[in-house]
């Protein structure tokens, strides 16, 4: 597999509840001055203050895909969007979709790992959740997707921080921390932070991550088996690719249901290339990003889901090592 | 493809004309008398080529966004596009753009065309989940809503029908029926794609899993062709309705619709070989032939019958994204992704 992500139009996806604050970020990214141009996905025409040209109006239409996958849904719209901007490539330099409040982010994830005219040409830059500071605990408490939306992201966007006290926004914090440790969490009013906090994050490189979090990699204190939890992995030798792909493949089989998100940074044996994968419930992808370059050549991989068994995921991960 | 001739741009050099328009080439069509070339790009513009002077190309702004389809117009010298500035506009003969209707927000992904004698011709646009038919003079007829967006739009051979391929299937409308309800051509999935026989008795779709599906309507009888290693976005019946050319593999495939076929009958591959995949191709109009374009830019001519390959373009311009035929059978139309177009003339040479 060549390192072809340079040629491939980042994408960024947009999750909240409605009223979190949503458009008042979309409205910034288009009305600031950042010498990007970004073509944007919405579902609701009229709430955007800014006319652009490259602002698309679609319904989300998700489906499910025929491979034997059964939590396998894709959204059809999306594919076709991305293919009509396809024809005016040069006229942007990322995509934005933004999703419904309610929507569960699995199938504009798996979109991006199940089509293959739009893995092609585009690559998932990152997913973005935009939160209400206030209003957070009441919606984790009356509906899944607001867990999920946490889950999935890679940027949260602490939002409305001016609505709570220093002790309410430290506990919705830990809320946030105890379904996804690995998430970079800005905090902000009126969605107000650089945009280049949320564009062209390359979240699926760990390594960011793990500049930004030196604690990555501790010990999670709550685990909560029916709620969802993160936990991640490091393992010293590089990884036999067949061992590690024959583990991966059977545990997204059988557990990818609970399995929201799984994201890793593998250092295979014989390879001096730094392998990314990444999977969205049972569906996976990976490639090589480029070479180690002065850091500790260790693999490591993050579960995000419901229902993770440590000491099994552990030993599963630490059996793929080269003998 | 590649080193059947020395000089594989023969053709070309012979017979063509080309150009580089630096743009996404959506679509290419003729208008009905062969007389005109349209190409429909990625920048909104429009290109005219009239066949009796090839050397002169005309640069028409026909949409604020990309162009997502084109159709000849049901009049002479006319063209309708459709774009993502939600426009459904009309190129007449003399170059005047005017729009026909207006879908706001929303992108005009598919056009069909039917001509008819005059004041009896259609026009349709899809937008999302509607179909919006004209009559010849723009006046809006109907709008025929679907379960989920259209995919694709054919009226068929006779213009009492209008198909449309969408999630879950195809709809088929009649054109005239004065209580508006399809015959619902159900089968599980998303449908990428749509083409109707000749005769108007099969409607075949192309599906997201890299497969064909299709409805023989006389006796109900579902077709199923898979094998592909990628999406085909190409369908297209001979004349005489006996194959149906498909884009998605490294050929040209076709399947036979004759003696009970596809069902239980093999495929032929055209121009295979190369490990390269055909992206585009289209039925000669009037001779069992099959123009083909692939992957790498090259362009082929396949005759069904030998199996001879007559190469055109030489790789290295692009994927090919556009051909048409006009309907005389004498002219060749191609562009690919980078904005790499030409025009062949087959006319016999004595």
């Amino acid at each position: 597999m060549a390192d072809t992500q340079q040629d491939q139009v980042p994408v960024t996806v947009l999750t909240g509840y409605l009223g979190a604050g949503k458009t008042t970020l979309l409205n910034r990214i288009l009305s600031e001055e950042h010498g990007k141009k970004y073509a944007v996905v919405i579902n609701e025409f009229g709430e955007l203050g800014v006319d652009n040209d490259l602002v698309v109006d679609t319904d989300e239409e998700v489906f499910e895909m025929n491979n034997g996958c059964i939590c396998c849904t894709v959204r059809g719209d999306l594919i076709r969007i991305v293919g009509g901007l396809m024809k005016r490539r040069d006229k942007f330099d990322g995509i934005i979709i933004e999703t419904t409040g309610l929507a569960n982010p699995a199938p504009v994830a798996q979109t991006f790992f199940v089509d293959e005219d739009v893995k092609a040409r585009t690559r998932l830059d990152a997913i973005v959740t935009v939160v209400d500071a206030k209003h957070l605990p009441a919606r984790l408490a009356d509906s899944a997707e607001a867990a999920e939306q946490i889950a999935f992201a890679d940027v949260i966007i602490l939002n409305k921080m001016d609505l709570v006290t220093p002790e309410e926004a430290a506990e919705v914090e830990r809320l946030i921390r105890q379904i996804n440790r690995f998430a970079v969490i800005h905090r902000t009013e009126r969605a107000s932070l650089p945009i280049a906090d949320v564009l062209d994050q390359g979240a699926f490189d760990l390594q960011r991550v793990l500049e930004s979090h030196p604690d990555f990699l501790g010990d999670d204190e709550h685990e909560h088996n029916e709620d969802v939890s993160s936990m991640s992995f490091e393992v010293d030798r590089p990884l036999d690719p067949e061992r590690f792909n024959a583990w991966i493949g059977d545990l997204l089989a059988q557990k990818g249901q609970d399995l929201l998100r799984t994201k890793g940074i593998l250092s295979y044996e014989g390879d001096d290339r730094r392998f990314a994968f990444q999977a969205v419930h049972m569906i996976a992808d990976g490639d090589f990003i480029g070479p180690w370059k002065g850091e500790e050549r260790k693999s490591r991989i993050v579960f995000i889901g419901r229902n993770l068994n440590r000491p099994q995921l552990r030993r599963g991960f630490e059996a793929c090592q080269a003998s | 493809m590649s080193a059947t001739t020395a000089k594989p741009d023969f053709i070309l050099d012979e017979r063509g004309v080309t150009q580089n328009l630096d743009a996404f080439v959506v679509a290419a069509a003729f208008d009905r008398t062969s007389s005109r070339a349209c190409f429909a790009l990625g920048d909104g513009t429009i290109r005219l080529v009239d066949m009796a002077n090839r050397t002169e190309w005309r640069t028409l702004e026909a949409h604020g966004g990309a162009i997502l389809a084109l159709a000849p117009d049901v009049i002479p010298g006319g063209f309708v596009t459709g774009g993502d500035d939600g426009k459904f506009r009309r190129i007449s003969a003399d170059g005047t753009v005017s729009t026909i209707f207006d879908a706001g927000s929303r992108w005009v992904e598919h056009v069909a065309t039917w001509p008819g004698e005059r004041g009896k011709g259609l026009l349709a646009c899809a937008v999302g989940k509607l179909v919006h038919l004209f009559d010849d003079a723009g006046k809006k007829l109907k709008t025929l809503e679907h379960p989920s967006s259209v995919t694709g739009l054919v009226f068929d051979a006779k213009g009492k029908r209008v198909a449309a391929s969408h999630y879950n299937g195809a709809s088929l409308w009649f054109v005239a029926a004065k209580t508006d309800s399809p015959r619902k051509l159900e089968w599980k999935g998303s449908h990428i794609c749509i083409a109707m026989s000749p005769d108007g008795d099969s409607v075949m779709t192309s599906m997201q899993e890299n497969a064909l599906h299709g409805w023989r309507l006389s006796d109900n009888q579902h077709m199923r062709m898979s094998g592909y290693p990628g999406k085909t976005t190409s369908l297209s019946f001979t004349k005489g309705g006996k194959w149906l050319a498909t884009s998605g593999s490294d050929a040209i495939v076709i399947w036979p619709f004759t003696g009970g076929g596809p069902m239980g009958k093999a495929p032929t591959e055209l121009a295979g070989g190369d490990d390269i995949t055909c992206t585009v191709c289209l039925a000669h109009p009037i001779q069992e032939a099959i123009a083909g374009g692939f992957a790498d830019g090259v362009v082929v001519l396949a005759d069904v019958q030998s199996g001879r390959i007559l190469p055109i373009a030489a790789p290295g311009r692009g994927p090919m994204s556009a051909l048409a035929w006009s309907p005389d059978g004498v002219h060749l139309a191609f562009g690919s992704e980078t904005g790499f177009v030409g025009l062949v003339d087959f006319t016999k040479r004595s």
